[in-house]
């Protein structure tokens, strides 16, 4: 049981940080972006590329190349918006959709031209776990969740106690209203890519951790990002993080669950042990999603916009 | 080389077939359907299921992919009808994704059909009669033949009075709402005409290679039919042909640059970053398309009445 827990927060670790940059920049330019998660591959391969280069032992050098990889990929998500997304502001945001679609093709396969197509992994000791009870937790694994609560709870007080965190706030509310206030929404809007990327690129280094790092790792997370983004409702960051709660449950519950008895009652099968197949884990969020969408499409936390 | 020629050509028009599809979807009704291969693979496996493991003729085989993918569209769009685009996005690239990963589980029949094997032995229409060295064009026939019926069925349907419900629809779903036309239904509709197209592209696809599994239905094939319909020009189903002919020349013709074996990946990552800036470049700069839609005007008269 306790395992399920241990990797159920593991996997809703990598799902909220890439999903509360995916959900502020819904909010502020009310378009989903399709590129997201590619910066978080993009900042996996840059923090992998300067650990290797760096002289210090291997987790000190993966802490210092995975905050380097984070300004720099925050700083392609600010160059993205400056090229493409800033010249279509104001136009329909399916346009901007299908821009960004491009542009995470542009850095996938920049990624996989530079890094190769092949799995590659960060150069960290094997480690020893913890026993917890009937689970295993190793210290990189604890490394994650301690990084992402620390991220969240920073990104809570950014958002409520700092003044760019009400003018991000204000402009994601109202836009003309927030600049007859006085925000510069453009420097806002740009802060917003900077920091949704950067924490996109901290979640890939995460998601590198844990398992492997590939040139696929962005889009192959994208659907359950969007899962645990929609289940929280749009645009809310708190959302996100309640989304990626539920979906890194739902996954690893789903799987560790025997549905024989169930099965049986209902006529279905006849077997005693009845597990969903791993190959079928990717099922899981989308049937999420699709019983969100019919019962509540605003999400869990979301509330209905104009 | 001309059996290289007589291939591609064959492939251009089942691609063509594809984004005819699609510009009825997106260039005619908005709909952000990111989910066009999970049609694709849907009409290639359900027509190669039925002429080898059920052993049907390959017509009612063919008959049975257009009827799957029409299916296939109506279930897509029966929970998103009412939703927004950007949730139509996400869904639509969702299912996709579930329908490749059911197939790439699932054993069909024996252990070593379907699942990662895929299905071998795919036969060809009328080969005891045709066959021979000139097969190849009589296929290529089948498919210009195919291309000209979907070609046909897409303009009469949008030159139809539900055709510029469609298009209403496009415009803004709440003025055709308040024109007391069901837009939730014409979603339907056009997910279904656009399903049966598409699943008769994937049959042909299916039927002219002979053998198919699930790395052939990857996002990617999503993406290059966008990249045809957005080049060509949203709304004017000719540009979603002249668009299905360029990206197959950028995608076939850059195979000949040199790379050497050794940089083959390479070359096909750098492919599809250079289709990828060229999407966005045509976003940028050309919205419309190298072939504009033409708009028509109703009812707008200047002074003098003319």
């Amino acid at each position: 049981m306790i395992q399920i827990l241990i990797d159920s927060l593991i996997r809703a670790a990598e799902l909220a940080l890439l999903g509360v940059g995916l959900t502020m920049v819904y909010d502020v330019l009310r378009f989903p972006s399709f590129a997201h998660v590619e910066f978080g591959t993009v900042g996996a391969f840059i923090a992998l590329t300067i650990s290797l280069a760096l002289p210090f032992g291997p987790g000190s050098s993966l802490v210092i190349a995975g905050i380097v990889a984070m300004v720099a990929v925050g700083f392609l998500g600010v160059a993205t918006d400056r090229a493409v997304f800033s010249r279509l502001r104001g136009n329909s945001p399916i346009l901007l959709l299908i821009a960004s679609f491009g542009v995470g093709i542009v850095l996938r396969f920049g990624a996989q031209a530079i890094w190769g197509a092949n799995a590659q992994s960060y150069p960290l000791p094997l480690m020893r776990p913890w026993l917890i009870g009937d689970g295993r937790l190793t210290p990189s694994a604890a490394a994650i969740i301690v990084v992402a609560l620390v991220t969240m709870l920073l990104f809570h007080f950014v958002l409520n106690r700092t003044t760019l965190g009400i003018a991000m706030r204000a402009t994601a509310d109202n836009k003309d209203l927030a600049e007859a206030s006085g925000i510069f929404t453009e420097r806002v809007i740009r802060l917003v890519w900077f920091v949704g990327a950067a924490l996109a690129a901290l979640g890939g280094v995460m998601l590198g951790v844990a398992t492997q790092l590939h040139t696929n790792m962005g889009f192959e997370i994208m659907l359950p990002v969007f899962a645990a983004v929609i289940l929280g409702g749009i645009g809310n960051p708190y959302g996100a993080v309640l989304g990626a709660l539920v979906v890194g449950f739902a996954e690893n519950i789903g799987l560790a669950i025997n549905w024989g008895s169930l099965a049986s009652a209902l006529g279905l099968a006849t077997e005693d042990f009845l597990f969903i197949p791993v190959g079928y884990k990717a099922a899981i969020p989308f049937t999420l999603v699709i019983i969100m969408l019919l019962l509540r499409p605003t999400g869990l936390l979301g509330e209905k916009r104009a | 080389m001309s059996a290289f020629l007589v291939y591609l050509i064959t492939m251009t028009g089942i691609y063509g077939i594809m984004s005819l599809s699609l510009s009825l979807q997106y260039g005619q009704t908005g709909l952000v359907n990111l989910g066009q291969v999970g049609f694709f693979m849907v009409g290639a496996y359900v027509s190669a299921i039925g002429s080898t493991i059920l052993g049907w003729p390959i017509a009612l085989a063919f008959v049975a992919g257009v009827l799957g993918g029409a299916l296939f569209g109506v279930l897509m769009a029966l929970p998103i009808g009412n939703l927004r685009q950007d949730y139509w996005a996400i869904v639509t690239i969702a299912a996709a994704e579930l329908v490749r990963v059911i197939f790439l589980n699932t054993n069909l029949g024996s252990p070593y059909v379907g699942a990662s094997y895929g299905i071998t032995g795919i036969p060809s229409p009328l080969q005891g009669v045709l066959g021979g060295p000139y097969y190849g064009y009589y296929y290529l026939a089948l498919v210009a033949a195919c291309l000209l019926g979907c070609y046909l069925v897409v303009q009469w349907v949008s030159r139809s009075p539900f055709g510029r419900v469609l298009k209403a629809i496009r415009e803004s779903d709440e003025v055709a709402q308040a024109l007391g036309k069901n837009v939730r239904a014409a979603r339907i509709w056009t997910m279904a005409i656009g399903g049966a197209i598409a699943g008769l592209g994937g049959a042909l696809f299916s039927h002219f290679l002979g053998f198919i599994d699930p790395t052939y239905f990857m996002p990617l094939e999503t993406f290059l039919v966008w990249a045809m319909v957005i080049l060509g020009g949203a709304g004017n189903h000719l540009g979603a042909l002249a668009g299905a002919i360029i990206i197959q020349l950028l995608y076939n013709g850059t195979r000949f640059i040199g790379f050497g074996e050794e940089y083959a990946s390479l070359g096909a990552s750098l492919r599809m970053v250079l289709i990828g800036v060229l999407i966005i470049l045509v976003i940028l700069y050309l919205p419309r398309g190298i072939l504009p839609e033409r708009r028509r005007r109703y009812g707008v008269r200047d002074a003098a009445g003319r």
